[in-house]
């Protein structure tokens, strides 16, 4: 969660929104976090390459549990 | 460094694209065909820090995936794609075999829209403002007898091509497409000298397309010089009509 919370942190920088404190499992990517389509592609490569997953490649991912459970293997 | 990948960099166009990208720039480039490192010799010594020989079938379009975790994101940023392989598969259309057809557009659209994924993912991660370059054909515009599957595969990957440069162009990433008339290549041997005669008789400067000049295109596409130029097709073709 730490190093997710690192990652997207790292994207709200560079676009000048306020880092975040915590991660929620219930959070949506796109509700409560305000990425786009294209935010989330880029996040899908930040991720793959931090892990070697893939979040996306079997299907839509709609929070940070579903991102967690995919890093984690679940 | 940045990279450039290449498909079907050992004969033909794709050895010229090559050759024009490591003589005239400092990108390094990444082959990949069935037959990339035997034809690769001349240029590994040559170019021995910036050429790379990858040999993969491009029918097989699920290992592309793990063409580029292994691979190609081993070797360095990449900076361009040039799909340029093909298969033809020439015939008129109440003889289509679905096989051929489906090898055919497995390499042609399949694997071209793959690596185009894999292109964009690392240009995402690393921040590059990179380049697609496809090798379309003259075929997807004029008709020719015998033509109507091969061309099918071309006209898809322009489709793909300009949806592409739309999606990514918020990122700067480019997507275009070079048209190449006849070229005097491997791909065209099958025709008899009369075929090409009457082919040649339909372009403007009345002869086969030159090689170097549909290179030197794709270059100019790849490079700086053309970063307003996305979403488009360029025509290489001696002005066929």
């Amino acid at each position: 969660m730490d190093q997710l919370l690192l990652i997207i942190n790292e994207m709200r920088e560079e676009d000048g929104n306020a880092p975040l404190e915590m991660l929620e499992d219930s959070m949506d990517l796109r509700d409560d976090l305000v990425l786009d389509s294209l935010m989330l592609a880029e996040l899908t490569v930040r991720i793959e390459s931090e892990f070697n997953v893939d979040i996306f490649e079997d299907g839509i991912v709609q929070t940070v549990g579903e991102i967690i459970a995919k890093i984690e293997g679940k | 460094m940045k990279w450039i990948i290449v498909t079907g960099d050992s004969r033909g166009v794709g050895r010229e694209i090559v050759q024009q990208i490591l003589s005239e720039t400092d990108f390094g480039v990444i082959g990949i065909s069935r037959s990339s490192i035997e034809a690769a010799d001349e240029l590994l010594a040559k170019y021995p820090d910036r050429f790379r020989a990858l040999s993969y079938d491009l029918t097989d379009v699920d290992g592309i995936k793990q063409l580029y975790m292994d691979k190609i994101r081993k070797i360095g940023p990449i900076h361009g794609l040039v799909n340029n392989s093909a298969m033809a598969y020439d015939d008129i259309v109440s003889n289509l075999n679905v096989q051929q057809l489906q090898q055919m557009f497995q390499v042609n659209v399949f694997s071209a829209m793959h690596l185009s994924k894999y292109a964009i993912r690392d240009m995402l991660l690393h921040k590059t403002q990179g380049s697609i370059v496809h090798i379309s054909s003259i075929s997807a515009h004029t008709g020719y007898k015998g033509l109507s599957m091969y061309a099918a595969s071309k006209g898809a990957i322009e489709a793909f091509s300009k949806n592409t440069a739309r999606e990514w162009g918020s990122k700067g990433i480019r997507s275009n497409c070079v048209v190449p008339g006849f070229m005097e290549t491997s791909m065209s041997s099958t025709l008899t000298d009369d075929q090409k005669a009457r082919i040649y008789q339909r372009t403007s400067l009345k002869k086969e397309t030159d090689v170097s000049s549909v290179a030197s295109t794709v270059l100019f596409l790849l490079s700086d010089q053309a970063k307003s130029i996305t979403g488009t097709v360029v025509h290489v073709d001696n002005g066929t009509i």
